[in-house]
C-alpha cells in the first residue's frame, strides 16, 4: 500500500489524544528535525561567531558568577567551583530555555497551527531538540574546564545521556503543562520568567546544597524535582561516580511522570487550541 | 453515487483515479465559537469572575448543519460574503479545527495555499526555508531533494536561493511560496482567493500550473469572490451564509443565486436611497413629488434592470393649487455624472392642461439600451414656461443594470445600437 493513497482524516473516528497525538508526532520527524535545525541555525545566525556563541555564552556566565561567588560566598565544594557551576548552570539551562521556547513557539506558531495541520506539539519537541543540541556543543567548553581545574573524569561520563534525557522528559512535560496554562492565560507567559527565577535559586545551582541549614535542605531536596535531575546530571561530569538506585529513582519518576501528565493534558486540550490561539 | 464508493473494499483499487470517488464529505457540520464577552487575561480576574460565576460566553455559530461532498478530480468552488464561514470550513477540511458536532472525512494529503509562505523563516536561506517549508507539507528531505531544483526554477530564484529571505522582496517571497505549495502535489489544494502573486508572467504560469493540476485530477477547493473565475474554473459550488448551506450544485447555478441574493441586499438599500432630503431637492413645491418609483414589465418596482427589458418611471404628485401645464421631466446620468439624456412632457407635447389634487404621470422606456453600470434619475416638474421650479429631486433614484446570464449581443460602454453584422 502506498502512503498517499492511506493518508485519510476521519474526526468521528478519535482514539486516545495523546496516543494520536503521539502517532502524529512520529509521522512529523522530518519537521521536528527541519524545527531543530532552524532553530540551531537561525539563533546566532546574524552574529559574527554565529553558532560558537553557544559555547561562549555559558562559559561567560560561569565566568562572571565564579569571580562573583568565589570573592564573596567562598563554597566549598568537593572539587574546583568553576566546574560545579558550569554543570549546574547547563542543565539548569536546558529546562529553562526549553520550557521557555516551547510556550513561545506554540505562541509563534500559533499563526501556522490556524492555516495548516502540524502535530501540535511538533514545536515543543522541537524546542527540546534544539535544548538538547545546545547542551551537547556545551560539553566542549564544560570538559575544557574540567581538564583545567583538575575535576577528575571518571567512566561515570558515560552515564551523561542518562541524565540529559531525564531533563528533556521532565522540561518537555514541563513545557507541555505551561503551554497549555499560557493559551488560555497569556499571562503566564511573563510569570513564568519570575517563576524560573524563584526556582533556579531554590536549585543547587550556584551553591553546594550542604551550605543550606538542615530544614530548609530538608525541603529543597523532597519538593524540589529539579534538584534530583542536577545532581544525577552533576554525578556523571563533575562527582564522577554513578547514581545509586535512590538516587536515580527518583528522578527516573519524577521526569516520566511529569512528561506523561504534560503530554496528556495538552493534546486533550489542543483540539480546543484553534478556537483561541 | 455515493453508496457505490462506500460500499467499495478499501484496498490498491481505492487510491486508482475514479471520478465518483468522494474524497472530503462533510456530514451535518457545525462550529460554535464561543467568544468571551470580556476579555479575561489573568489568573486573578479569572478566579474572582468564576467565583462570582460572571463569565459569559456568547456562542456563535460560524457553520451550522453542513452537509457536502466533493468529489475526486473536481474544481469545488465555495462562495459567499465575508463571514459567512468559508474560512472556517476550510480549516475543517485542512485538519486545523475540530467540528463542534458532526463529522469530516478527507481522503488524501491537503496542502492549503492561503497566505502563501506562512511558514518561511526570514534568517534561513531560501534552500532551508524550501526544506523547512516542505515538511510542514509532509516531505522528507530526501523527497525535497528531487523537487528542490525545479521549485528554484518556477520561482525564478536561482541567483538568491542561498541568500537569507529577509533580503527578499515581497515579490519573491510569494513566489517562492507559492512554487513550494504547488510542487508538493497535494491531493487536495485549498486555493483562499484566486492568486494575485507577483508580475503578470508570473500569474499566468500559476495559473497554468493550477491547470495542470486539474488535468492531472488533483481536487481543488477555491475560495473566491470573483463570480466570473468561479463560473469559468469550477465544476460545482456551494453557497454559504451566516454559516448555513443555501446553495449547492453546478457553479452556475450557485452563482447566479449569489448574485440574486446580492441584488436582494442592493435593491433594498437602493430603495432606501431614493428618498430626496433636502440637499438634493429644491423647488416652492406648488406641485409636490410625493415617490417616484421604477417598475419593470410586470408592473413590478425593482432597481435593477437588464438591457432590452422595458422600464416605466412612475412618478406621483400632489398639486397643492391648481397649476395650468406644468412640465414634468426627468433626467437621466450614469453614476459617474455622464448626463444620458433629459426627456419631459413638453418636448414630448403632452399638455396636462389644468392639475390639481393628486395623479401619476408615467414614463415609459420600452426597451432599455443601456448597458451594464450605475445609474440615477433626477425628476423635476416646473410651471408652463419653465421659469420657476416646482420640486426638483436631484440624482435621487438610482438604478443598475446587470446583464449577469442574460444574453446580450452587444457588451462594454454605455449604450447598445442594437447593430447587425453580416459576411458576405
Amino acid at each position: 500500500m502506498s502512503t498517499k493513497a492511506t493518508v485519510t482524516y476521519d474526526s468521528a473516528q478519535r482514539t486516545n489524544p495523546a496516543i494520536e497525538e503521539l502517532q502524529e508526532a512520529f509521522n512529523y520527524h522530518h519537521l521536528i528535525l527541519q524545527l531543530v535545525r532552524r532553530d540551531v541555525l537561525t539563533r546566532y545566525k546574524r552574529s559574527v561567531l554565529g553558532i560558537a556563541w553557544t559555547l561562549l555564552a555559558p562559559l561567560g556566565m560561569m565566568l562572571i558568577l565564579t569571580l562573583v561567588f568565589s570573592q564573596i560566598f567562598r563554597f566549598n565544594t568537593v572539587y574546583g567551583y568553576a566546574a560545579f557551576l558550569l554543570s549546574g548552570l547547563l542543565a539548569w539551562n536546558l529546562f529553562s530555555q526549553t520550557t521557555t521556547a516551547a510556550m513561545a513557539n506554540l505562541v509563534w506558531g500559533g499563526g501556522l497551527l490556524n492555516r495548516i495541520y502540524l502535530p501540535r506539539t511538533s514545536f515543543a519537541l522541537a524546542a527540546i531538540g534544539t535544548g538538547l543540541v545546545n547542551i551537547c556543543l556545551a560539553t566542549i567548553p564544560l570538559l575544557l574546564i574540567i581538564l583545567i581545574t583538575d575535576v577528575p573524569l571518571t567512566i561515570a561520563f558515560v552515564f551523561l545521556p542518562v541524565p540529559m534525557l531525564l531533563l528533556a522528559f521532565f522540561s518537555l512535560g514541563v513545557g507541555l503543562l505551561i503551554s497549555t496554562l499560557a493559551v488560555y492565560f497569556p499571562d503566564v507567559v511573563e510569570m513564568y520568567q519570575i517563576v524560573l527565577t524563584a526556582w533556579m535559586y531554590l536549585t543547587p545551582i550556584i551553591y553546594p546544597i550542604e551550605v543550606l541549614p538542615e530544614p530548609v535542605r530538608f525541603l529543597i531536596t523532597h519538593l524540589n524535582p529539579m534538584y534530583h535531575l542536577v545532581e544525577l546530571y552533576r554525578m556523571a561530569v563533575y562527582y564522577g561516580r554513578f547514581p545509586t538506585w535512590e538516587e536515580l529513582l527518583p528522578a527516573v519518576v519524577i521526569s516520566i511522570s511529569t512528561l506523561i501528565a504534560g503530554w496528556w493534558l495538552f493534546a486533550r486540550k489542543s483540539d480546543e487550541f484553534a478556537y483561541r490561539i | 453515487m455515493s453508496s457505490l464508493t462506500e460500499s467499495k473494499p478499501i484496498g490498491l483499487e481505492a487510491s486508482l483515479p475514479d471520478q465518483t470517488e468522494q474524497v472530503i464529505r462533510l456530514e451535518n457540520i457545525s462550529v460554535r465559537y464561543r467568544v468571551p464577552q470580556e476579555r479575561i487575561g489573568t489568573f486573578k480576574e479569572y478566579a474572582i469572575q468564576w467565583l462570582q460565576r460572571k463569565i459569559k460566553h456568547d456562542s456563535f455559530w460560524a457553520l451550522k448543519d453542513v452537509t457536502l461532498s466533493v468529489n475526486k478530480g473536481e474544481i469545488f468552488g465555495l462562495i459567499g460574503k465575508n463571514g459567512a464561514g468559508k474560512s472556517t470550513l476550510l480549516k475543517l477540511i485542512a485538519r486545523v479545527l475540530r467540528p463542534t458536532q458532526g463529522r469530516v472525512r478527507v481522503q488524501g494529503r491537503v496542502a492549503p495555499l492561503l497566505e502563501v509562505g506562512a511558514g518561511f523563516h526570514p534568517e534561513l536561506t531560501g534552500r532551508e526555508n524550501i526544506y523547512l517549508n516542505g515538511a510542514m507539507l509532509g516531505f522528507t528531505r530526501e523527497e525535497m531533494n528531487a523537487k528542490f531544483q525545479e521549485i528554484v526554477d518556477f520561482a525564478e530564484l536561482w541567483d538568491f536561493i542561498d541568500a537569507p529571505l529577509r533580503t527578499y522582496s515581497s515579490g519573491m517571497w510569494a513566489r517562492l511560496g507559492f512554487a513550494v505549495a504547488t510542487d508538493v502535489e497535494p491531493d487536495i489544494l485549498i486555493v483562499d482567493e484566486i492568486l494575485s502573486v507577483g508580475d503578470e508572467a508570473f500569474q499566468r504560469k500559476s495559473a497554468e500550473r493550477i491547470e495542470a493540476f486539474r488535468e492531472r485530477g488533483t481536487t481543488i477547493l477555491m475560495v473566491s469572490h470573483n463570480m466570473s473565475a468561479v463560473e469559468n474554473m469550477c465544476q460545482r459550488a456551494a453557497l454559504l451564509d451566516q454559516g448555513k448551506l443555501i446553495a449547492l450544485g453546478s457553479a452556475r447555478s450557485v452563482v447566479d443565486r449569489y448574485l440574486e441574493i446580492v441584488r436582494w441586499g442592493e435593491s433594498s438599500r437602493l430603495l432606501q436611497e431614493g428618498v430626496p432630503d433636502e440637499t438634493n431637492r429644491w423647488g416652492n413645491r406648488l406641485i409636490e413629488i410625493t415617490r417616484v418609483r421604477t417598475l419593470d414589465e410586470n408592473h413590478v418596482a425593482r432597481v435593477i434592470f437588464h438591457t432590452g427589458q422595458k422600464l416605466v418611471v412612475e412618478i406621483e404628485y400632489t398639486a397643492h393649487q391648481p397649476v395650468l401645464s406644468p412640465i414634468f421631466g426627468i433626467a437621466i446620468h450614469r453614476h459617474d455624472g455622464v448626463h444620458i439624456t433629459g426627456p419631459n412632457t413638453a418636448f414630448a407635447n403632452l399638455d396636462l392642461g389644468v392639475v390639481k389634487g393628486s395623479g401619476k404621470i408615467i414614463y415609459t422606456i420600452p426597451n432599455l439600451v443601456l448597458l451594464e453600470g450605475r445609474y440615477q434619475f433626477s425628476v423635476a416638474v416646473t410651471n408652463q414656461d419653465d421659469t420657476q421650479m416646482l420640486d426638483y429631486h436631484d440624482r435621487a433614484y438610482p438604478f443598475r443594470v446587470d446583464n449577469h446570464g442574460i444574453d446580450i449581443s452587444e457588451r462594454y460602454g454605455l449604450m447598445i445600437l442594437n447593430g447587425e453584422w453580416r459576411c458576405n
